[in-house]
């Protein structure tokens, strides 16, 4: 305690780097510095700033572990990544090494036990023989005839002493022979054998064929099967009148063997109280393990103010759980109290056990039964109903705000695209290399604004949230904390939607740069076709125009060559995909209301774009007789006249455009690495791209109009990786190459976990790779 | 690579294996301890196990209505015992598992015991060692060493510990050694025969980087056992003795009953998890703020409880409440006790001193310094005779070592002989001759650069300024830079890449420094993971016994007295 009232004792930390004087806390350091040495040495003064700093940051990153999802991204990064793991946190292992030794051992004690087996087999099959008859009513020299006959008896002059106590046989000492096994012992050492004792084991024996098929001994299958080998004796039981002369003589060795016999046909007969009692409560247990979840979600989803269980419903199992509680409770108080009352007092241990049941018991209620929340009265019911309209519609307006910004993004870029397509269409008549200038303003605009934009909004309602579930739950409103945390769940869900999205925008980009690259040297080769070209150029323009349908038709064919599958489904495929993409991205909007802008803001920018692609998929598919290639000589009256269908779909590529959700990231987990369904969306493929082919492609592709198609092949963007390192990216980039790695590090996880392995293979690669690129990043900034 | 996890799931199969119904666990005296760290008595009885009965009790009823689960360290006693159990089974069947390899013939007089078949489960689970930490074991064995060479009972012992830690961890390593050491290249050797005599168990799959073993001795560094520790967990255990989880405070002046002892387990504990590598301070203004939350949490009397809702919230939150009370009442009371023995033995300036010692090589400073607190009355003999020994050990061949000068004022003091004749043991035991690194001057160029740099910087906190050795060693294992003629491998193969899973195992005890800086090594190092081991671990008490134990008798100038006891030992 002394530690708190005196914390001066305890923080020996913070030492005056030049007087030594011991300060309490970094604050004080700093403070008294300023007073003291502010004279002195400046870069001392920035070193003891760094390094209060840095512990600032150590300690931060140790105390408070939760609560920082913002900085997650970098701060978790770093212990996550450039850091090892936490021991706590090593991968799951697998169970370590074990090695059985049952066969070896069954194999020893089946020897062993066949042998004890016919041991006593043999007894009781004869002690049946000798109690087969009405010994009662038999004269003793029948009786002694028939005991000779079950067993040979040892000759008298082979024995001269007894073999159990060593004692001289003489005519006071005379010999007696076991009628079990024929041996010989004096009277002292002969044990008797009574009839009712002779009638369990032989009636037990055969009793145990009967039961022994019952489920009552579980696992002990061992023990049923070899015994059954002894219910072999047939039956005989005949109900006796005891006598004197009702016993039958035999050796220790033999009632030993008898007597472990009977204990065990005891124990298999007796089930102790305490057995069933307890059986009863695990009933109950199991029965609330069931129930109780159940239950749980009822609950959540009343205090929630959903409608969708009946409150009647939800108490009336909730009565039935409570129910089985007070019977937990009763039957662990019965299974303590056992015995207590008994005369010689049970053993410590079982009172030990019992004690112990009841102590489960009593956590396992405790534990159960406390989570059980409590329903909502009906007026209250009636109040979280409205509560939750109240928050829907809150939510609603959130959603529609955020729609709002993303359109007026959009519409920004819509214009900047607008206008790059207008320059882009310059260059590409020309011919002229300028690419250096296209990737000059292509970076920033697709990079920085977006997500600025998209974290900060979310962020802030996150933390506003959490302040208000702190407020609700210092006012002690539990309900209302619910609620918020649901809600809070909900943005955080989002906001890691959005860093995902950050992710596949920067492979998207990586494909851009790449591109570009590839761009620069495609344009010597392209001087030469220019040249050739230029006697198309009529046909060119013509084709320009012809862009216009093909960014409709784009979408059916985003994936070409990935699957051979009809376009008709791809369409379906892909509008659905991107109506869903949209809708998670901002949970249940009105996602139709949107689409006409969308649609109509598109297009025009992003006409060129497409042609590419277009252009690939009608080349591949040209033999397969492409429904949509029919459209393509169909003038540019066809693409004027967009038709509702062709709307819809060219709604996926704005979407994507918008940087939303990629449509494909749910299609393939480890594509996200370097995602290349991206890269068809991404606008990277800039203008130009029509002119953008491979240089060992081009000899071969004739000069004319029609090329483009033949072109575009080479630009397939399922060829390109994203490995490639963009150098000289800003640094935001490397934000999301980090996150890009998080994402792929729990992509991993998974996969490990459910286990893929060659998912995992996969997803490695692109990780070492997405390191390198870093890596290779972190250079260039230093 | 996460040990405690990996006994853990051991026990766990166990007990899943044997189906449902009640469950008596059958231990030995080692495998009682072994369960207890991984498993809490109530997170235990909820998987229907509800008594704990040790091999060897007489008092054992017979109980036929429970299974019986018996782990056992596969000894001839055990056997005996278990033998002995079966002939006359007090329960209804048993599941029986050895955590080490048990003989062919052991198995076989087993089998033959069991006459009333009641066996239905013989099985091998290699939790054969103490795991304290997910990257740290323990032996808990004192005194493996008799001089410089094994107690064979020790070594046989260790052996089986390192190798079922391998099996669970499911490891088939490479294995290196220090050389200055013969104790590790016997064990070194031994691990090895294992390995090729049980072929077929350690026949894993093949990872691209072998694991690798190494095995270190603790003569190569005596300076780390010997310091005060600032950290909660090295604390703990140096203030007060953490042994199996368990800490005893029966003599805390005034403590209650229940808190008389109490187990301090990263597992169950939140508290506990999150502060063990933060220094005192921290923990100080941590248990402030759980202090804070308590009574925040705490209901106010009656008057709060007044409304129906108040009430409904002090029930939903009563398991934790109850929970939080316990960790509250503990942390504050341990705190509490190592905030008082702090102040107490003035160990705010022993321990600068000490890092003093350890870390910096200025003679006649650390002289003045010792000297002065020798004449400090606060000071305790106990802290005293250490900071005679690490001078000792630091400035053993210095031009001017005045240590008798020291000795004198030990005497003087009144420090006890027993004190006395230990500084000349553990000099013996972790001195020069000894050691085969240098542990106080820097050797190469970046490591005289790191040190320059430290000076120049400053240090960020005096009392916590100590790098273990194996710190050093691991940073240059990691790296693929330790030195072979230093730390030679066991047979012909060797490691080409850098090393990703490591085990370290040290001989005569690691410490809890050495398992935080192990801890640190695995949270800042991509890519690499290691866990750390030794025969036990130490505080300063313990080593001072581990020395006294080896039995290495002085050879300074104060030989003339030799202890007769370690004289009577050879």
């Amino acid at each position: 305690m002394a530690s708190l009232d005196d914390p001066g004792e305890v923080r020996e930390g913070f030492l005056c780097p030049l007087c030594l004087k011991n300060l309490q806390s970094f604050y004080q350091l700093q403070s008294h510095y300023e007073e003291e040495h502010s004279g002195e040495d400046r870069d001392v003064k920035g070193q003891i700033k760094s390094l209060v700093q840095k512990a600032k940051k150590a300690k931060n990153r140790l105390l408070k572990r939760e609560d920082d999802r913002a900085e997650s991204g970098t701060q978790g990064y770093e212990s996550f990544s450039y850091g090892g793991v936490d021991p706590y946190m090593w991968e799951p292992q697998e169970l370590g090494a074990v090695r059985s030794h049952l066969s070896d051992f069954k194999k020893h004690r089946a020897a062993r036990i066949d042998h004890y087996v016919v041991e006593v087999n043999k007894l009781i099959i004869r002690l049946e023989k000798l109690t087969a008859f009405d010994r009662t009513n038999t004269e003793s020299a029948k009786i002694r005839a028939i005991e000779k006959s079950v067993v040979p008896w040892v000759n008298d002059q082979d024995v001269p002493f007894c073999p159990d106590c060593g004692n001289k046989f003489s005519i006071r000492n005379r010999r007696h022979h076991c009628r079990l096994c024929g041996s010989i012992m004096c009277k002292k050492c002969m044990e008797l054998i009574s009839l009712p004792f002779a009638n369990k084991l032989t009636s037990a024996s055969k009793d145990s064929l009967s039961t022994h098929t019952s489920p009552s001994q579980s696992p002990n299958s061992v023990h049923g099967s070899r015994r059954g080998s002894i219910s072999s004796v047939s039956s005989v039981s005949s109900v006796l009148d005891e006598k004197d002369d009702d016993r039958i003589r035999c050796c220790t060795h033999c009632k030993d063997t008898l007597l472990k016999r009977e204990q065990q046909i005891d124990e298999k007969e007796h089930t102790p109280d305490i057995v069933k009692l307890y059986e009863k409560l695990r009933l109950c247990m199991e029965k609330v393990d069931q129930k109780a979840p159940e239950y749980i979600r009822m609950a959540a989803s009343l205090n929630a103010g959903e409608t969708t269980y009946s409150l009647e419903h939800a108490s009336d199992l909730r009565v039935e759980v409570q129910k089985v509680y007070e019977l937990i409770d009763a039957l662990s108080k019965k299974i303590l109290t056992l015995g207590l009352n008994q005369d010689p007092p049970p053993h410590p241990n079982t009172l030990r056990l019992q004690r112990m049941i009841r102590y489960s018991a009593t956590l396992f209620v405790q534990e159960k039964l406390l989570g059980l929340m409590s329903l909502p009265t009906r007026e209250q019911f009636e109040e979280l109903k409205k509560k939750r309209k109240q928050e829907m519609e809150r939510k609603r307006i959130l959603e529609r705000q955020v729609v709002l910004e993303s359109q007026q993004r959009f519409e920004e870029r819509r214009s900047d695209l607008a206008s790059r397509a207008a320059n882009g269409e310059v260059v590409s008549l020309r011919g002229g290399p300028a690419p250096l200038r296209k990737a000059e303003g292509w970076l920033p605009l697709s990079g920085s604004p977006g997500q600025s934009e998209d974290s900060d909004p979310l962020l802030q309602q996150i933390h506003n949230i959490t302040s208000f579930i702190r407020q609700a739950k210092a006012a002690g409103r539990t309900d209302e904390v619910r609620t918020l945390q649901e809600n809070l769940r909900q943005l955080q869900d989002e906001y890691d939607q959005q860093q995902t999205e950050k992710a596949i925008e920067l492979s998207r980009r990586q494909a851009e740069e790449e591109d570009l690259q590839r761009e620069q040297l495609q344009r010597l080769c392209e001087r030469e076709w220019e040249r050739e070209r230029e006697q198309f150029r009529a046909a060119s323009l013509h084709t320009r125009t012809r862009s216009l349908d093909f960014r409709e038709i784009r979408p059916f064919q985003l994936e070409p060559g990935r699957e051979p599958r009809t376009h008709l489904a791809y369409a379906l495929d892909l509008g659905f995909s991107s109506v869903q993409s949209s809708a998670a991205a901002e949970p249940p909007a009105p996602s139709s209301a949107l689409e006409p802008a969308r649609v109509w803001s598109g297009p025009p920018a992003l006409g060129q774009e497409f042609f590419p692609q277009s252009m690939i998929s009608q080349q591949n598919e040209l033999a397969s007789l492409n429904p949509f290639y029919e459209e393509d000589p169909s003038s540019p009256t066809a693409g004027g006249t967009t038709s509702p269908p062709a709307a819809e779909h060219s709604f996926g590529p704005s979407v994507s455009i918008l940087k939303e959700y990629n449509p494909f990231e749910e299609e393939e987990e480890e594509a996200v690495a370097g995602n290349p369904f991206t890269n068809p969306d991404s606008p990277a493929p800039n203008p130009f791209d029509e002119e953008d082919e491979h240089p060992h492609q081009r000899p071969s592709s004739p000069p004319v109009p029609g090329n483009p198609f033949e072109e575009a092949t080479c630009t397939n963007p399922f060829e390109m990786d994203s490995d490639s390192g963009p150098e000289g990216e800003e640094p935001i980039e490397e934000e999301l190459l980090l996150q890009q790695i998080d994402n792929i590090k729990a992509y991993i996880f998974d996969a490990k976990q459910c286990g893929r392995l060659d998912e995992v293979e996969v997803l490695t690669e692109n990780l070492r790779e997405l390191k390198r690129t870093l890596a290779k990043q972190k250079r260039g900034t230093d | 690579m996460n040990v405690v996890f990996a006994v853990k799931q051991y026990v766990s199969k166990m007990i899943e294996d044997s189906g449902p119904g009640m469950k008596v666990l059958l231990m030995d005296k080692e495998t009682t301890g072994i369960v207890s760290m991984v498993y809490t008595q109530s997170e235990i009885l909820q998987k229907e196990v509800y008594l704990f009965e040790r091999i060897d009790s007489q008092n054992r009823e017979i109980m036929k209505h429970l299974k019986a689960i018996c782990f056992l360290r596969p000894t001839k006693e055990n056997v005996d015992y278990l033998i002995q159990e079966l002939r006359r089974p007090k329960y209804s069947i048993y599941f029986i598992y050895f955590s080490n390899v048990i003989s062919k013939s052991d198995v076989k007089s087993l089998a033959e015991a069991d006459e009333q078949e009641v066996v239905a489960e013989v099985q091998e689970f290699y939790g054969d060692y103490i795991a304290v930490n997910p990257h740290l074991f323990s032996l808990n064995i004192l005194g493996c060493c008799q001089g410089r060479n094994w107690d064979p009972a020790q070594l046989s012992r260790t052996t089986q510990g390192l190798t079922a830690l391998l099996l669970s961890l499911k490891k088939c390593p490479m294995i290196r050694y220090q050389l200055s050491s013969e104790a590790a290249k016997r064990l070194a050797e031994c691990v090895k025969q294992v390995i090729t005599k049980e072929y077929e168990l350690f026949e894993f799959r093949r990872t691209e980087v072998p694991p690798l073993l190494l095995i270190l001795d603790r003569c190569d560094d005596a300076i780390t056992p010997l310091l005060n520790q600032w950290t909660y967990q090295a604390m703990v255990h140096e203030l007060l003795g953490i042994n199996n989880n368990r800490i005893d405070l029966s003599r805390v002046p005034g403590i209650s009953k229940d808190l008389r002892e109490v187990v301090l387990s990263a597992e169950n504990d939140e508290f506990y998890a999150n502060n063990m590598y933060l220094n005192f301070a921290e923990i100080g203004s941590n248990i402030k703020n759980l202090m804070e939350d308590f009574q925040k949490k705490k209901p106010k009397e009656q008057q709060k409880l007044e409304s129906i809702a108040d009430m409904k919230a002090f029930v939903e939150n009563y398991p934790q409440f109850k929970k939080m009370s316990g960790t509250v009442s503990k942390h504050v009371t341990v705190v509490g006790e190592l905030s008082r023995l702090v102040s107490e033995r003035n160990l705010l300036e022993v321990s600068e001193v000490e890092q003093e010692l350890a870390c910096q090589n200025d003679h006649s400073s650390a002289l003045q310094n010792v000297k002065r607190l020798l004449q400090n009355p606060k000071v305790t003999e106990f802290d005293a005779a250490r900071l005679v020994m690490l001078y000792a050990l630091h400035y053993e061949r210095h031009s001017s070592n005045s240590l008798p000068g020291l000795m004198m004022d030990l005497r003087n003091k009144g420090v006890s002989e027993k004190y006395r004749k230990l500084v000349s043991a553990v000099v013996e035991y972790g001195g020069k001759r000894v050691r085969g690194s240098d542990l106080f001057s820097p050797k190469d160029a970046v490591a005289i650069t790191k040190q320059f740099l430290k000076g120049l910087k400053g240090v960020e906190n005096v009392y916590t300024q100590h790098q273990p050795f194996l710190h050093e060693t691991l940073d240059h294992l990691i790296k693929g830079k330790l030195k072979e003629n230093v730390y030679p491998y066991l047979g012909p193969s060797t490691l080409r890449d850098r090393p990703q899973d490591i085990i370290v195992f040290i001989i005569g005890g690691a410490t809890y420094e050495e398992a935080l800086t192990v801890y640190n090594l695995n949270r800042t190092t991509p890519g690499v993971r290691i866990v750390l081991g030794g025969t036990t671990v130490h505080n300063t008490k313990s080593f001072l016994e581990e020395v006294l134990a080896s039995g290495l008798h002085s050879r300074s100038r104060e030989s003339s007295q030799v202890p007769s006891r370690s004289a009577s030992r050879r």
